[in-house]
């Protein structure tokens, strides 16, 4: 930019004049004139503005510029130049500087000569990038639609990657909200994918982030997501258009940010079984596992439409917050020998490191405090121990017992087996049972019927397995007792999925009386006095007999029940002992040894009760 | 002169001596008793004296072997954090006031809760059995005081005359006459028969009242208030017979209890991780029980032997056994 000089005196930066206003106005240029009223470029190394005019640069081919020194500067410093914009229209521009500027409707870039007199020197905000435009922002983003020239303007440097793009993702929360996307228009900001990274507001762009801190953030996410489906839809976006973390955002989308579900707090003991399938995916390719994260995000967002765009903001700016102290603020891990920074929200950098340092813990803590319970005595236990053995004894007693059955049971069978034998031969005795008086009329239980008394019993019993034989009565589950053979009737019901839960013997359903031959006796002992055995057999023919009717089966009823309450006794002992281990177990198991521990002050003392007497 | 001077010294030396050791008791730390993992809401002993019940914030119930100090079992059902625990007279069943606004009945043996009593709209903070252990009282956030039967469950009684949380409740040895205390600084005496309060206590100005108790022999009653202040009241009289001072207590429910000692004694814990000793006659401080690291905000004194229990809170999450 040489021979552009009008004025070649020197002058002081920014002297200020005792001038022709009699004000102390600072002064600029070559020209050495306070006279702001007019395009402006500013040196990079001096900081002296100078007017287009005065050095012969206009406002259009200032665009083209990235860095500008003044001829003194270059002078001085010969390894100072003038950096361009290495755009294609900006070559072609440069191309054309020194020709007459194009007729721009770009935007005017006047500013106001107080903005000037105000801040001269500073950089404006929302600029991040050293000046090239004259001092105050331009007012708004207004952007001049040329083919393939990107404007610049307060929150776009233009040249980015986010500048670049043309289209708007469509997904993110912006985007959302636009109109043509279908939102209500409140928030009215552009694409996130789409804000400068340079120029655009902290809390509208995505984070550049650490690599750490995404690799932590990802294992994490990854923990509670299930796997993603198959990458089928390839993405509009290629590897190089994604932004810098969309992982965060994508945390941020699905609401990982609240407090009560952090990814990190999840539960240790689910890490494990996770963590192979995430060490596989850790070790894929990083654009590949992007890929199958914009699958992810493109589902939970689906279901995230409805939230509060304020609670997002609130929340990502929190966690913009935190990451920005990153990883420096971060304690370190706790587990052993470890010097990676913790998770936040966690005390360990990994799973690992919280296993490690619990097995160290275990191993350090856990043979003291078994010493000190063996050493101490625990009434609790020996009352344990008493329970036990009382429990011991009954069950031995009901063993007993369930014997004693059998052996009746045995017993009464002979019994049956010795009447049947006994009277094989007719007899002719026939009992005429007693002389009651039949006028008498009993009214059946079950039916209700008037039935003579001497056929009452005989009456009674038929009529009643007559109706229970209608009925079922039947459990889920088979019976399963060892030594158990005949005790419930166990017939499976199909319809209902049941097993007869009656006892075999007394089944009405499911079995019925057999036949009694003619010539069969009944064979029941005969007591006198209703206690005493005579010695004697009803000889009287099944069939006639009607004060003995059905006695087997009673008789052996009896004794199965008497076998059945033996059984559930049993198990009632049976669960006694089990919860009684079981808290013997809990006390001197490894959890509660961990956790409780009881100190001995004076080690003298090791039952209260020797000194309770002073 | 001097040798007279010097007798006479003696003399009272000695005699001080004496009443010294009648006077002082010397309970000693024995053992520590950690386990919860959240600061510690209650300990009880039970009528036997052999176990120790503490109720926690961390929804736990733990029971304690009293002579060996050994951990038994833990209780867990509540849903949130436990204020108070109270045993039934035969040492059976113990009855657990929660934040879940419920409270449940435990059988200690079984170690399983048998049933659970819903009903207070709001936290539940004190609980007691009645002396023939079929009826439960408990005292609640939402100002009631409500009277439970044990057996079924359901609620019998809902009394209402208290315009703040309700601290405590106890009933006297017979079980003719409950106390309730409550934070609008009022202690009501109520006949359980036809529950209706007979009489009201009030110290002048008001203080809230945070712990009740009936004396062993129920003529007196025991009311701590947030003046840092606990009254020993004349119930016939209507009077207060004793105040105990020097402790700290402005801020939390803390228990007290009777020991049945010679002399007999008021316990307490106290805010600045002191549990306080005071002879019941003289109203002296007798003895500073330290070790704790936090508030000590429950006491109690086994009814067997002379053991006293404390327990601390969040910051200490131990109860600590002192024999004398």
């Amino acid at each position: 930019m040489e021979g552009e000089f009008s004025d070649p005196e020197p002058g002081a930066v920014g002297e200020e004049t005792k001038s022709e206003n009699g004000e102390n106005a600072p002064i600029y240029c070559v020209c050495r004139k306070p006279d702001i009223n007019c395009f402006m470029i500013g040196c990079d190394n001096c900081n002296e503005w100078f007017h287009g005019d005065c050095i012969k640069i206009t406002e259009k081919m200032a665009k083209a510029i990235r860095e500008w020194y003044c001829l003194q500067c270059r002078e001085k410093d010969p390894k100072l130049e003038i950096r361009y914009r290495h755009k294609k229209p900006c070559r072609e521009r440069d191309g054309e500087h020194e020709a007459e500027p194009r007729d721009d409707a770009s935007t005017p870039r006047k500013k106001a000569a107080s903005d000037l007199l105000v801040e001269p020197m500073t950089i404006p905000k929302g600029f991040a990038s050293p000046h090239k435009a004259p001092p105050p922002p331009a007012p708004g983003p207004v952007r001049e639609v040329s083919n393939q020239q990107i404007k610049r303007s307060a929150r776009m440097c233009g040249e980015c990657e986010a500048c670049r793009r043309t289209e708007d993702c469509g997904h993110c929360d912006f985007c959302r909200d636009m109109k043509k996307f279908g939102g209500p228009n409140k928030i009215r900001q552009k694409c996130r994918l789409r804000q400068c990274q340079l120029r655009a507001r902290e809390s509208y762009k995505y984070f550049p982030s650490s690599q750490k801190l995404l690799r932590g953030r990802e294992e994490h996410f990854q923990l509670l997501k299930e796997p993603p489906e198959a990458v089928a839809t390839p993405e509009a976006l290629s590897d190089e258009d994604l932004p810098l973390d969309p992982e965060l955002y994508q945390d941020f989308c699905t609401g990982a940010f609240d407090d009560h579900t952090l990814p990190w707090l999840s539960d240790p003991e689910d890490a494990p079984f996770l963590d192979p399938a995430l060490r596989k995916r850790a070790v894929k390719v990083k654009h590949v596992k992007r890929r199958e994260k914009k699958s992810e995000k493109k589902k939970e967002e689906k279901y995230k439409r409805h939230r509060q765009k304020q609670r997002h903001k609130d929340k990502w700016k929190h966690v913009e917050r935190t990451d920005t102290k990153d990883p420096t603020a971060l304690p370190q891990c706790l587990g052993p020998s470890c010097v990676q920074p913790a998770q936040p929200g966690s005390k360990y950098c990994s799973d690992d490191c919280g296993m490690k340092l619990a097995a160290n813990r275990i191993y350090e803590i856990l043979p003291q405090r078994i010493q000190q319970w063996q050493q101490s005595p625990c009434i609790a236990e020996e009352h344990g121990k008493k329970l036990l053995e009382r429990i011991r004894r009954e069950q031995q007693g009901a063993r007993m017992r369930l014997q004693d059955m059998e052996r009746r049971f045995h017993e009464l069978e002979a019994i049956i087996l010795r009447a049947k034998q006994q009277v094989v031969r007719e007899d002719e005795e026939s009992n005429e049972g007693d002389s009651e008086d039949t006028d008498l009329q009993i009214f059946c239980v079950s039916c209700g019927h008037p039935i003579n008394p001497k056929v009452a019993l005989r009456h009674m019993e038929r009529c009643y397995a007559k109706y229970e034989s209608q009925t079922s009565f039947g459990s889920m589950y088979p019976t399963r007792i060892e030594g158990a053979t005949r005790l419930f009737c166990d017939v499976y019901n199909p319809q209902s999925k049941t097993y007869c839960k009656r006892l075999q013997v007394l089944c009405p359903e499911h079995s019925r009386d057999p036949k009694v031959p003619a010539d069969e006796v009944c064979g029941c002992p005969l007591v006198r006095d209703v206690f005493e055995l005579t010695g004697d057999f009803c000889r009287l023919p099944k069939r006639q007999c009607n004060r003995h009717y059905c006695w087997e089966k009673l008789r052996r009823a009896e004794v199965d029940l008497e076998r059945v309450r033996v059984w559930y006794k049993l198990d009632e002992l049976f669960e006694q002992e089990r919860n009684v281990r079981m808290a013997m177990t809990n006390r001197a198991g490894l959890l509660a040894l961990m956790l409780h521990q009881t100190i001995q002050h004076d080690p003298l003392t090791t039952d209260l009760r020797t000194n309770a007497d002073h | 002169m001097a040798t007279q001077y010097f007798k006479t010294v003696e003399h009272t030396s000695t005699n001080e001596k004496k009443s010294f050791k009648l006077k002082k008791p010397n309970y000693q730390l024995k053992f520590t008793l950690d386990g919860h993992t959240r600061a510690i809401s209650a300990v009880k002993f039970n009528p036997k004296g052999n176990w120790l019940a503490s109720s926690s914030d961390d929804k736990e119930i733990k029971i304690w072997e009293v002579y060996s100090g050994t951990y038994m079992k833990t209780l867990t059902d509540h849903n949130l954090g436990i204020s108070d625990i109270a045993w039934s007279s035969d040492s059976e069943l113990l009855v657990s006031a929660s934040d879940d606004k419920t409270l449940k009945i435990w059988n200690v043996g079984a170690g399983k809760c048998t049933t659970t009593l819903t009903g207070h709209t709001d936290f539940v903070f004190c609980c007691n059995f009645s002396p023939q252990s079929d009826i439960i009282y408990s005292g609640s956030f939402d100002e009631n005081v409500r009277i439970w039967n044990v057996k079924t469950g359901g609620c019998l009684r809902c009394l209402s005359t208290h315009s703040a949380p309700v601290t405590a409740v106890h009933t006297n040895q017979n079980g003719s006459l409950l106390v309730s205390g409550s934070y609008d600084g009022l202690c009501r005496i109520w006949d359980t028969v036809s529950c209706q309060y007979i009489k009201t206590f009030m110290s002048d100005n008001c203080p809230p009242v945070s712990f009740v108790k009936f004396s062993p022999n129920g003529e007196n009653i025991l009311t701590a208030t947030m003046d840092n202040t606990l009254n020993l009241w004349d119930l016939k009289k209507e009077k207060c017979l004793k105040k105990y001072i020097g402790h700290k207590n402005e801020k939390y429910c803390i228990f007290a209890d009777f020991s049945d000692t010679d002399p007999k004694l008021i316990v307490s814990g106290s805010e600045d991780n002191l549990v306080y000793v005071w002879n019941l006659e003289t109203e002296e401080i007798v003895q500073k029980l330290q070790g704790h690291t936090d508030i000590a905000i429950s006491t109690a004194c086994n009814p067997k032997l002379k053991i006293i229990a404390s327990a601390a809170l969040e910051k200490d999450k131990t109860i600590k056994l002192w024999e004398k």
